[in-house]
């Protein structure tokens, strides 16, 4: 079992935590869909702290001696889970990132042709792929 | 080109200030026939003022991307511009462009979808390490027991491809160090591919984008890179 004391420092803690996740969604720094993973996980928390027998119950389904140990597991396991869905965010961030790039960089150059065509065609060489590029369309 | 097919060569460029003119001047003296695009990958050097100076063709990467996305980038502008083919060469002047005629005439005689330009089926010119070519070896092991296709130098980024890989290459390219993983990527789409021997320099300036300290990286990231391709098509198929 849970010493009372360490319950009541856990509760304060999870307390504070869901506060804070809900202070960052007001103002916006947060998005919904990003913390929904630590909402569940502090709800998780919740339930073994506020109802320390489903602990008692889970660290017994796992084979895990102490309930205190079984609460690290459980939160490490929890920072692991959310650590990947992050990484899977940054690879997907970077995927759009890098067509972003590229179309302005093809962007870029179709204004720079255009520039210089407007310019009075001071530069043959881009006008003349301008002029091509225009027939493909 | 005789029968109007038109082929891009696309030239991506990190930091190539020093080489960049003489590779873009000797497609414009020489190779005539063939358009070309350089592409400036976030540069820190005066690779983009050059460009832009001399009205080259050039494609202005706001940020680095690394090789892969710099050279898909433009498989992408080959694909808005309707090209029948694309080639890919270094910025560096490792890779002659003399070449290109008999590799063009490969796709053209529909021989191939896609030809690397190799180095080891005539063994002439730059060889590169003993300890490197082990290491392309091995790579070239593993991508024939992956998809049953040989290719000799899988490392060469001398490549030539038909309108429907640059279609395919411009949607899906890996990021760094994609060649033997873009070889993956051809030969899972039942692409023909074909190595034509080649002869390559040594770079002319500026130093090689693999020093020997990332050599072991290298072999670890693109042997798994090459694995979890396959895997991931083998799922899908």
């Amino acid at each position: 079992m849970i010493p009372h004391i360490l319950q009541i420092t856990l509760s304060i803690a999870v307390i504070c935590y869901f506060v804070l996740i809900l202070y960052y969604l007001k103002k916006k720094y947060l998005e919904l869909k990003y913390t929904l993973l630590w909402l569940l996980a502090g709800i998780i928390m919740a339930v073994m702290i506020f109802f320390p027998q489903t602990l008692v119950w889970f660290v017994k389904l796992l084979g895990i001696e102490s309930s205190m140990n079984g609460l690290y597991v459980l939160c490490i396991a929890f920072v692991i889970v959310i650590l990947m869905s992050l990484t899977s965010i940054a690879s997907r961030q970077q995927a759009k990132i890098r067509i972003l790039i590229q179309e302005i960089s093809m962007m870029e150059k179709r204004v720079r042709e255009l520039e210089n065509l407007h310019d009075g065609c001071r530069d043959g060489s881009s006008v003349q792929e301008l002029r091509q590029d225009q027939q493909y369309e | 080109m005789n029968t109007g097919e038109k082929c891009l060569i696309i030239i991506p460029a990190y930091n190539e200030a020093e080489n960049i003119e003489k590779v873009v001047d000797n497609i414009i003296q020489n190779y005539p026939q063939y358009d070309y695009v350089v592409v400036n990958d976030g540069s820190t050097d005066d690779t983009e003022k050059i460009c832009i100076e001399k009205g080259y063709s050039v494609l202005n990467l706001p940020i680095n991307m690394g090789i892969g996305g710099a050279v898909q980038t433009g498989y992408c502008y080959a694909r808005d511009n309707d090209y029948d083919m694309a080639v890919q060469i270094d910025g560096d002047g490792q890779h002659d462009v003399g070449y290109l005629a008999e590799m063009v005439r490969l796709i053209e005689n529909g021989e191939a979808d896609v030809v690397i330009g190799s180095r080891f089926v005539q063994k002439e010119g730059f060889q590169s390490s003993r300890l490197r070519r082990l290491g392309i070896k091995m790579l070239s092991a593993l991508g024939l027991l992956l998809t049953g296709v040989r290719v000799g130098d899988i490392t060469s980024g001398y490549r030539l491809v038909n309108r429907r890989f640059i279609r395919i290459f411009s949607e899906d390219y890996p990021a760094d160090y994609p060649e033997p993983e873009a070889m993956i990527i051809a030969a899972i789409y039942g692409g023909r591919i074909t190595e034509y021997p080649v002869v390559m320099h040594e770079r002319a300036g500026g130093t090689s984008s693999i020093t020997i300290g990332r050599s072991v990286y290298y072999m670890i990231k693109v042997t798994l890179a090459m694995l979890i391709r396959r895997l991931s098509f083998g799922v899908r198929r």
